[in-house]
């Protein structure tokens, strides 16, 4: 019982944080220079009776703070709003690609968690041997460099020079085979991880990169602890020191950085999914702003926000409960 | 007094090499443990107490090391080196392996009940499963079993609800429930000696007299033998048979407990005493130990402790005492490292007192000494100028001088007046 209410009592607590993220988009959305009327019917003639007419009819001759009312209410009746640019309502465009985006970032953070907690294990077992010295130096490149580079770089080893794995688009598992001309489900699911790998390293790396870091530090602090003194003289062996006494609270900090980073994660999405041709909320966003699409632009914010405040969420009842310290709110 | 002691600790030396020098954590200890006895080994913080425990089971941590000595334990070697063909020493062959110290030694023929109650248990699985692990691992019982023996121990050690108790996590637990988890860690693993490591050094006065009890209860029912680390004297009196008493990484007294007591042959001791609270004496008449003890990367010349001794003569900064054989109880040696008494032979009596009272005069192998309080600034001075003026040299010729009696009293006809006097004959 405890964690169904601690989760709404979460969730209540992020309708601000909601509302914040609308009010500032909204506003920055509207006070970018241009005209979205006139860049839809772009290059078209159109008099000013038209543009006044659409204007009406989307509502864009109210005072901003109306419009953001009538935006609002219509949220919370779970409308979206409405894309004047591609003429669908917005609700139905997200459907559409939020898909592929949390294909991309789940598996990205996939890589990131099985490569960099075993690696950064490694590094704090070995420290200051060579090991962790590639380690140090793998992480130095994987955090300083930009997510769309080592997208490049990977299509043009693995794609061009190489040719085997491929450089564009995505297949999307939940679709059924025939859609994607596959025979069986074996080679339609085959096909999505060939797809994934390359922007799934891109966008991972940089997670991977601080992660690796981060678990080296704990486990480093945490091989140090009375308790794991403890366990050595009570003749534990060091494998299992490693990876149940030392390992567990170590991972307490690894979860914030997973929840906390994945604004950077979403972020990065828009630039690995631009550079792979992937139909996701990345590139949507980016024509969306492109085109002035207010809608489209407030839309894919809120969802992402909203993303973000359950990932927040997420990492919190986690965090209850690999921590016995830690309780959802309870009083006993 | 059984034939060959349980546990039997020859010379032993840990280091820890730090990058401002060496640490002589531990210096040349020597001691035993017979089966049933519990051996106090008492001392201020820094004297290496810790670490010489930590040593028995070979679980020093970097950046420290046992370096020398002999550590046998029922005829089996813990540590003994021995020298190579090149000359190096290198560790004996019959020398347990690491692996079959962690099967064979740790846990299940000799325990540690840690000092630190709230760091000691790990704060993310429950105490039972923490307790039932280690059985499971020292008593090669099956999961089912070693948890009904884990709940059996919880309530032998005092834990009201052992059921209940076994799947809460340490944080549910007070300071003196989780030192009972420690002390019911050590006990179930069934071990023949079970080193306590300051175990009621964190817990409050009535809490330690429940453990105390608790631990004399179980050790006449087990029969354990416990190397019990303090540096509480009172807790000494009340459970130990045997008492080592360490100063500066070196053990200065060895004797039973009521002949340290009784008839202290040491001035640290005597000092340790006398700066003992009891109910007899009110505050003013506390005699705290003079000074601080000196750091053991660069020990005093001599005797460590000459200058904060009230007995101190010129003879104490230059040799460097061995812990002999000054008296004999009930079969058992007191030891003592301390050149006042007559079988070390270095001119003590016709050696000039380094204090200006007279007070410091002392029979050799006479009983406690009690001195005043005025002496104590040129003890502190001459402190201060050991450690200033042979910081990198003192801790090399305090070991070129650690020596035989034969040779201290040699050096003894040496004139020398300086603490650091022991600098001038390298």
């Amino acid at each position: 019982m405890g964690l169904l209410r601690y989760t709404i009592y979460r969730l209540i607590q992020a309708i601000p944080v909601l509302i914040g993220i609308s009010v500032i988009t909204f506003v920055l959305a509207n006070l970018a220079p241009g005209d979205p009327v006139r860049l839809m019917l772009q290059g078209q003639q159109a008099d000013e009776e038209l543009i006044r007419t659409i204007e009406q009819r989307y509502g864009l001759d109210q005072p901003l703070h109306v419009r953001y009312w009538n935006y609002m209410t219509g949220l919370v009746q779970g409308d979206l709003g409405y894309s004047i640019h591609r003429d669908r309502p917005v609700a139905d465009l997200m459907l559409e690609r939020t898909g592929p985006t949390l294909l991309l970032v789940l598996s990205a953070y996939l890589f990131a968690i099985l490569t960099a907690i075993p690696l950064g294990v490694i590094a704090a077992k070995r420290r200051n041997e060579p090991t962790d010295h590639i380690s140090r130096i793998v992480a130095l490149i994987g955090v300083s460099t930009p997510s769309f580079w080592i997208g490049i770089m990977l299509i043009i080893v693995f794609a061009v020079k190489l040719g085997v794995l491929p450089s564009a688009g995505l297949v999307y598992p939940w679709q059924p085979p025939e859609a994607a001309g596959h025979g069986s489900y074996l080679e339609h699911w085959s096909e999505t991880i060939r797809h994934l790998i390359l922007p799934m390293i891109a966008l991972g790396t940089l997670q991977m990169a601080t992660l690796m870091r981060v678990e080296r530090t704990q486990m480093i602090e945490s091989l140090q602890e009375e308790y794991v003194k403890l366990a050595r003289a009570y003749g534990v062996p060091e494998r299992t020191i490693l990876r149940k006494h030392a390992f567990r609270s170590a991972q307490l900090p690894i979860i914030t950085i997973i929840g906390l980073n994945l604004s950077t994660a979403l972020g990065g999405a828009v630039l690995v999914e631009t550079v792979f041709a992937i139909n996701g909320i990345g590139r949507l966003f980016i024509e969306a702003i492109q085109q002035l699409d207010y809608q489209l632009i407030m839309g894919i914010t809120m969802v992402l926000g909203f993303m973000f405040v359950i990932g927040v969420v997420i990492t919190d009842i986690s965090y209850a409960y690999i921590d016995p310290r830690v309780t959802y709110g309870e009083r006993d | 007094m059984s034939s060959e002691p349980l546990l039997r600790v020859e010379n032993l030396k840990t280091q820890f090499f730090t990058e401002s020098g060496t640490v002589r954590a531990v210096d040349g200890i020597s001691f035993e443990v017979n089966e049933g006895e519990i051996v106090g080994l008492v001392g201020e913080s820094g004297a290496g107490k810790s670490v010489a425990s930590m040593s028995l089971m070979r679980l020093v941590e970097e950046p420290g090391e046992i370096v020398g000595g002999e550590v046998t334990y029922k005829g089996e070697t813990i540590f003994g080196l021995e020298e190579g063909p090149d000359g190096e020493l290198r560790e004996r062959d019959d020398m347990l392996s690491e692996s079959e110290m962690r099967e064979r030694i740790r846990g299940r023929e000799i325990a540690v009940i840690f000092q630190d109650p709230m760091e000691s248990l790990n704060p993310v699985f429950t105490v039972g499963g923490q307790l039932r692990e280690f059985i499971e691992i020292n008593r090669d019982l099956p999961k089912d079993e070693a948890k009904v023996e884990a709940v059996r121990m919880l309530r032998e050690v005092g834990i009201p609800d052992p059921e209940d108790r076994y799947e809460e996590y340490p944080h549910q637990f007070s300071g003196g429930m989780r030192q009972r988890v420690l002390i019911a860690m050590a006990l179930a693993c069934e071990p023949n000696l079970i080193i306590a490591d300051e175990p009621t050094t964190a817990l409050d006065v009535t809490v330690e007299g429940q453990i105390l009890d608790l631990v004399d209860d179980l050790q006449d029912r087990y029969d354990t033998s416990f190397i019990w680390v303090t540096h509480d004297m009172g807790v000494v009196a009340e459970i130990c048979d045997r008492v080592n008493v360490m100063y500066l990484g070196e053990i200065v007294e060895q004797a039973p407990v009521d002949e340290l007591f009784y008839e202290t042959k040491h001035p640290y001791t005597d000092a340790l005493l006398d700066s003992m609270p009891r109910p007899d004496r009110t505050v003013d008449e506390l005699d705290p130990i003079e000074g601080v003890m000196p750091e053991a990367i660069s020990p005093p010349s001599g005797c460590r402790f000459h200058p904060r001794c009230p007995d101190a003569r010129e003879v104490c900064t230059r040799v460097h005492p061995d812990t002999l054989e000054v008296d004999r109880a009930d079969g058992h040696p007191h030891r003592a490292a301390c050149v006042k008494h007559d079988v070390f032979d270095v001119g003590y009596d016709e050696s000039a007192p380094l204090e200006a009272g007279d007070e410091a005069e002392t029979d050799v192998g006479g009983a406690a000494t009690d001195p005043e309080e005025d002496p104590e600034t040129p003890v502190e001075e001459e402190q201060a100028s050991t450690d200033g003026g042979e910081r990198p040299e003192g801790s090399r010729s305090s070991s070129d001088h650690r020596s035989d009696v034969g040779e201290a009293s040699e050096a003894s006809r040496k004139p020398e007046n300086e603490p650091g006097g022991g600098e001038s004959r390298q």
